[in-house]
């Protein structure tokens, strides 16, 4: 089961926070907090997999992606394969990648709620529920439509390309 | 979506984004959560859009680390909005802030189920999302059957299905009972007949839920399973949009193994067969390639691969295979398959005969000890760790001490525990041994434990060969320029007894081995101090003949110290000056320590239960589970040598050297201490400190073989408890009979007995789990650690501990985790202050899950009104002004009490000062009376000071008189019927509540739960 997933740019603050087991705001926080300080001290071309039992109590594993200035952090047990969970994040970022033209930091800060529908969209429950980018993307889209409001994100300014460079 | 259009949200998270600090944002928050307040307040001017847009604003602050405490309702009534976008906020957001027990989630679900029932797709698919995430027992209770017609309507698009599937796994795991078991393994078995691949991935999730609770049932879906990792892995009908970089669904190729890693065996031969070869195609046909991404997913299926041919116990043949492919990928480039490699490695040491094949990669896995990535870097430590023997102990041994040096801080603890635990199980000799540990404690001093310098002197005692070259060693390091204080603590001890060996070497004779320890004295810290006075009057009186200088300097240091303000140091130096001048006398009492008893090392026990949780994954689970229990199990369930308890065992079950006995407590708790150590009552009746030894051979001499220590301390606590009775085992309430088949393991009244005497031990323990606790008391305050250690090969699950605390307790208890994994031991302290005089007890609230098995127990913790007591002994004088002052009722009681249990006055004495009460001898002149004080610690009011006299009658001893007083009339009356209680419930009474009617007792509110339920367990 995944117990967390976490977006969190490079300076340590958390642009998404989602955990499939309740847990206190401060802990939250604390655990945050605590995964930044780990993967800030990371060397570049190192593995993707980080101890996680001394955070997050046993039977805990933690496998993250480095991109540009955000940490995609997943948290599971081990009844999950820690290479299908990092096929799991590369599944996220390229259908944010997809919905927002070449994804960057602020996209995820301003648009905060579309990314909750995506993660509800890929997990449920802390299990895999969908793996397909293009059929999350429908998904999204068929939502947009049922928005009727005007699209106020044109303001905001792409920034970095080369964001999915790993 | 939800935010476009909403200029207000997008503007606020700019001004939030240009704050230039903490202070700052705080401000900006604050006056936004105000105004968002102000607006709920007044909902009737509210537009759906403006709830929108503040319950958005709440998510965002909330993700920012601000409590949200307010706007909960209007969240959760937005999904109940008729609209879209409305409902879909509510649903999110209300996923994020709230939990499955708030009360206001309770008042949303028939708002959900009219949602999940209906034919909306897009609204059945918000409420199952939300449900799967954050649905409770009450959810599962009302929705289960709804979602299961969803799950296998054939009317129902995939779409919702497969969120269907992953809804009904979660209200599974919040009540298994929803389930139906026979009923259901042939829908789950129909289920994997779909063909769509996103309902069969969630279906494969919930049968992996269903089968690691009860596989037996599922049988059927066995072949299934097959069929399907059949058809992706030969890319047989699987849609192009399904394949991710180019291999069918890693995600449900994975699960699939998972799911037949349930099952303990595959009988059919077909199946088997069909197995085999798909799992052979995987293994031989996974290359590393260039593309990161499709090196992960293909490699994902590979290392699964891999853990379900470990499990099926292959043939040799495709084992050796395995290792192969695993020697390969601890060389390759990718960090991500290297590290996986090792740790499959490791997993492979579980199976028989490949140990030779993977020593074979010895070379390639120390080089991985020096990679960049402290995670590979872990993972080499432990496959090294695991794959130690006899052959290459040294070889692997020397290679850590030597990475000691370079390793990062993170590491050394773990590094130098290991390495200390392969020297001693594999020592080739313990010359050896004695070279390792020592360079542990130059090398990473600050990360070497007691318990692994107490065992060096445990071996060191126990080999004459040993002595005079452990000696010899010590000094060697003592010469250097620095040393570290652990160094320092295991030279004096070795040498203090065993320097003499070496009297006749140039630079050791008695003299220059003293000024070599003692100039290292005013580096030390006061725990190492009293170690190195003992040294000094080894020293002393090994030096023959007699050397007036060495004598009088030594003599001149014991003086100096005699008036230290550290306790322990001062009764040393007054008891070291006291012997030596008693001459002869000298030489039998700091003769050298008698050999320790044989027992297995604490150490090596520490690491066994933590080997269990590392090497224990889920895969090889159910095949470890069905193996006989290996001696783990077997010593912890039988705590004969000498450990009461889980963790404490270091402190409790290692040597114990005689310093360590009292580090941190003042003269005040020496008493108890002593009296803790429990088989000194049996020795010495007396009290210990009148003994002038018991701090140096205190529990060495009087340990007996090793059964026998924990024997003499059960026998010391119920001599002085006077033996509990089985009849006490009422303590256990079970809260539904039908649940709790699970029986405890020993008495659980007795357990709780003990430890009102002693502060750590064994709680509770049933075949699955042990509970021990361990305690500090301080003042009004505790600190008290419970174990929960999982004594089983599998998980155990939806563990809940709740305080009911009584009215005068606070007690705050830290998160205890949902599932403690195999093996494993989960550490919950405890914070406990006391508020005022109160018997009432805290009731520890304690239920977990294993297999179908229920279990709920309610235990009384032992932080009883005796553990917030200090003794004090109070002047003749002081005494008696106090006691005239404190002149009646309702500050001083007295009652006469009959159906006492009959003991003499010294046994009675010893009881009391065993809860912390001090006899004050002397103070009484009629001998069949007993006087005692003690002081009591509590938050409302300072130290206060109790007295007692207890006035028996020789002529009938189930009879006495007893006055109590102090200056709290609650104090005097609780802790007057708390040694009533002691007194005479113990042998055989019922613990009926003693006191008489007249009394009144006001301290206990009528409506207290936790009171009630003491009372009912009293």
């Amino acid at each position: 089961m995944i117990k967390a997933v976490m977006v969190i740019n490079t300076q340590g603050k958390p642009r998404l926070a989602k955990f499939f087991e309740y847990l206190p705001l401060e802990k939250q926080q604390e655990l945050i907090r605590n995964v930044f300080g780990v993967l800030c001290s990371r060397p570049e071309n190192v593995s993707n997999f980080v101890e996680a039992e001394s955070i997050f109590g046993p039977d805990s594993r933690l496998v993250y992606k480095h991109f540009a200035t955000l940490y995609v952090i997943f948290v599971f047990d081990s009844s999950e394969n820690e290479l299908a969970m990092l096929d799991l994040i590369q599944v996220l970022v390229e259908t944010l990648d997809r919905c927002f033209k070449n994804v960057c930091e602020l996209d995820i800060v301003f648009n905060y709620s579309k990314i909750h529908t995506i993660l509800d969209d890929i997990i449920c429950g802390g299990q895999v529920l969908e793996t397909r980018s293009t059929e999350i993307m429908r998904a999204v889209e068929e939502i947009s439509k049922l928005e009727a409001a005007p699209n106020a994100i044109t303001l905001i300014p792409k920034s970095s390309s080369g964001w999915l460079s790993r | 979506m939800s935010m476009h259009g909403m200029r207000g949200l997008s503007v606020f998270i700019s001004e939030i984004r240009n704050c230039q600090n903490k202070e700052q944002e705080r401000l900006r928050i604050d006056k936004e959560l105000g105004n968002v307040r102000n607006r709920f307040k007044n909902e009737k001017g509210l537009t759906p859009y403006e709830k929108k847009k503040y319950v958005w604003k709440m998510l965002y602050i909330y993700m920012l680390g601000y409590d949200v405490d307010f706007g909960h309702m209007e969240a959760v009534s937005l999904i109940s909005a008729p609209k879209y976008p409305e409902k879909q906020v509510g649903y999110i957001v209300t996923s994020c802030l709230l939990n499955e027990n708030h009360d206001f989630l309770r008042l949303a679900i028939n708002t959900v189920r009219n949602d999940i029932i209906g034919r909306n797709e897009t609204f059945q698919c918000l409420a199952l999302t939300m449900v799967g995430n954050i649905g409770g027992r009450e959810f599962a209770e009302s929705l289960a059957p709804d979602v299961q017609k969803l799950l296998l309507s054939s009317s129902c698009r995939p779409l919702v299905r497969k969120k269907a599937a992953l809804c009904l796994l979660r209200l599974y795991r919040k009540n298994p009972d929803i389930v139906n078991v026979d009923g259901w393994a042939d829908r789950m078995a129909q289920l994997l007949d779909e063909r769509d691949l996103g309902v069969l991935t969630s279906s494969m999730s919930l049968l992996v839920a269903l089968a690691s609770n009860n596989h037996e049932v599922y049988w059927s879906c066995l072949p299934k399973c097959v069929k399907i990792l059949e058809r992706l892995a030969r890319n047989q009908d699987v849609p192009q949009e399904y394949t991710y970089y180019g291999i069918p669904s890693p995600w449900l190729q994975v699960k699939t193994m998972r799911a037949l890693q349930y099952f303990p065996t595959i009988e059919d031969p077909n199946t088997r067969r069909t197995l085999f070869e798909v799992l052979q195609r995987i293994l031989m046909g996974t290359d590393v390639v260039k593309n990161v991404n499709k090196n992960n997913a293909s490699h994902a299926v590979l290392f699964e691969a891999l853990a379900l041919v470990m499990h099926l116990d292959a043939e040799k043949e495709m084992m050796s295979q395995c290792v192969a492919l695993l020697g390969k990928f601890i060389a390759v480039r990718e960090p991500n398959i290297r590290y996986l490699g090792l740790e499959n490695m490791t997993r492979m040491l579980m199976v028989t005969d490949v140990q030779e094949i993977i020593k074979r990669h010895q070379a390639q896995i120390i080089t991985s000890l020096k990679d960049p990535d402290v995670s590979i870097r872990r993972r080499a430590l432990d496959l090294l760790y695991g794959m130690c023997d006899v052959t290459n102990a040294k070889d692997i041994v020397e290679e850590l001490l030597q990475y000691l040096s370079s390793a990062d801080f993170t590491m050394r603890e773990e590094l130098s525990l290991k390495a200390a635990i392969l020297a001693e199980k594999f020592a080739p000799d313990l010359s050896w041994y004695v070279d390792v540990i020592l360079q542990l404690i130059d090398k990473a001093g600050d990360f070497i434990s007691d318990d692994i310098w107490f065992r060096v002197v445990q071996f060191v005692t126990n080999n004459d060969d040993l002595q005079p070259y452990a000696a010899a060693k010590v000094k060697e390091y003592l010469d250097k320029s620095a040393v570290h204080e652990t160094m320092v603590k295991v030279s004096a001890y070795i040498l203090g007894e065993y320097s003499h060996l070496l009297a006749r070497r140039p630079g050791c004779s008695p003299k220059e081995i003293f000024s070599l320890l003692h100039e290292k004295l005013p580096t030390v810290s006061t725990t190492t101090i009293p170690i190195l006075l003992s040294a000094y009057a080894k020293i002393l009186m090994h030096t023959q003949p007699p050397d007036q200088e060495l004598q009088s300097q030594i003599w001149s240091i014991f003086n100096k110290y005699e008036s230290c303000i550290d306790a322990e140091i001062q009764q040393r130096a007054v008891e070291y000056l006291a012997l030596c001048q008693r001459g002869a006398a000298l030489m039998d009492i700091l003769a050298e320590m008698p050999k320790f008893p044989e027992r297995k090392s604490s150490l090596i026990k520490r690491t066994e239960y933590s080997e269990g949780d590392t090497a224990e994954q889920s895969a090889i689970k159910l095949r470890a589970q069905q193996q006989t229990s290996n001696a783990l199990v077997v010593t912890d369930q039988h705590p004969a040598n000498g450990a009461t308890s889980p963790v404490p065992v270091g402190q409790l079950s290692l040597v114990k050297v005689p310093s360590m006995i009292t580090t941190e407590n003042d003269t005040s708790t020496d008493h108890p201490l002593s009296q803790q150590n429990g088989a000194l009552s049996n020795v010495d009746p007396q009290p210990p400190s009148a003994d002038l030894l018991s701090d140096i051979l205190g529990p060495l001499a009087i340990e007996g073989p090793p059964g026998a220590t924990v024997q003499s301390e059960h026998n010391a606590v119920s001599g002085l408890e006077g033996g509990s009775d089985a009849a006490d085992g009422s303590a256990i309430v079970p809260v539904d009979e039908q649940t709790n088949t699970v029986q405890p393991i020993g008495n659980i009244a007795e357990r709780f007995h003990a430890l009102c005497l002693k502060d750590s031990g064994v709680l509770y323990e049933d075949p699955y789990i042990q509970i021990g606790i361990k305690a500090e008391w301080r003042g009004h305050h505790g600190r008290l650690v419970l174990f929960l250690g999982n004594k089983n090969t599998a998980p155990l699950v939806s563990v809940q501990a709740i305080i009911l605390p009584p009215a005068h307790l606070k007690v705050e208890l830290s998160l205890v985790p949902d599932t403690i994994p195999p093996r494993a031991q989960v550490q919950c302290p405890l914070e406990v202050v006391n508020l005022r005089p109160s018997r009432d007890m805290a009731v520890l609230d304690f239920s977990y899950k294993f297999g179908t098995n229920m279990v709920n127990v309610k235990l009384r913790l032992p932080a009883t009104l005796n553990k917030f007591l200090q003794p004090i002994q109070v002047p003749a004088e002081e005494f008696f002004s106090q006691w005239r002052s404190l002149s009646g009722p309702p500050l001083k009681l007295q009652e006469v009490i009959r159906g006492i249990r009959p003991m003499p006055l010294p046994e009675m004495a010893n009881l009391l000062n065993s809860f912390r009460i001090m006899n004050c001898p002397g103070l009484d002149p009629n001998p069949n009376n007993l006087v005692a004080s003690t002081t009591f610690y509590s938050e409302s009011r300072p130290a206060m000071l109790c007295l007692v006299r207890i006035e028996t009658d020789p002529a009938d001893r189930t009879q006495l008189r007893m006055t109590l007083a102090s200056g709290d009339p609650t104090l005097t009356f609780e802790l007057k019927e708390f040694i009533k209680e002691q007194l005479i419930s113990i042998p055989t009474a019922p613990r009926s509540p003693a006191p008489p009617a007249a009394q009144p007792t006001p301290q206990i509110p009528p409506n207290d739960p936790a009171a009630i339920l003491a009372g009912l367990l009293s």
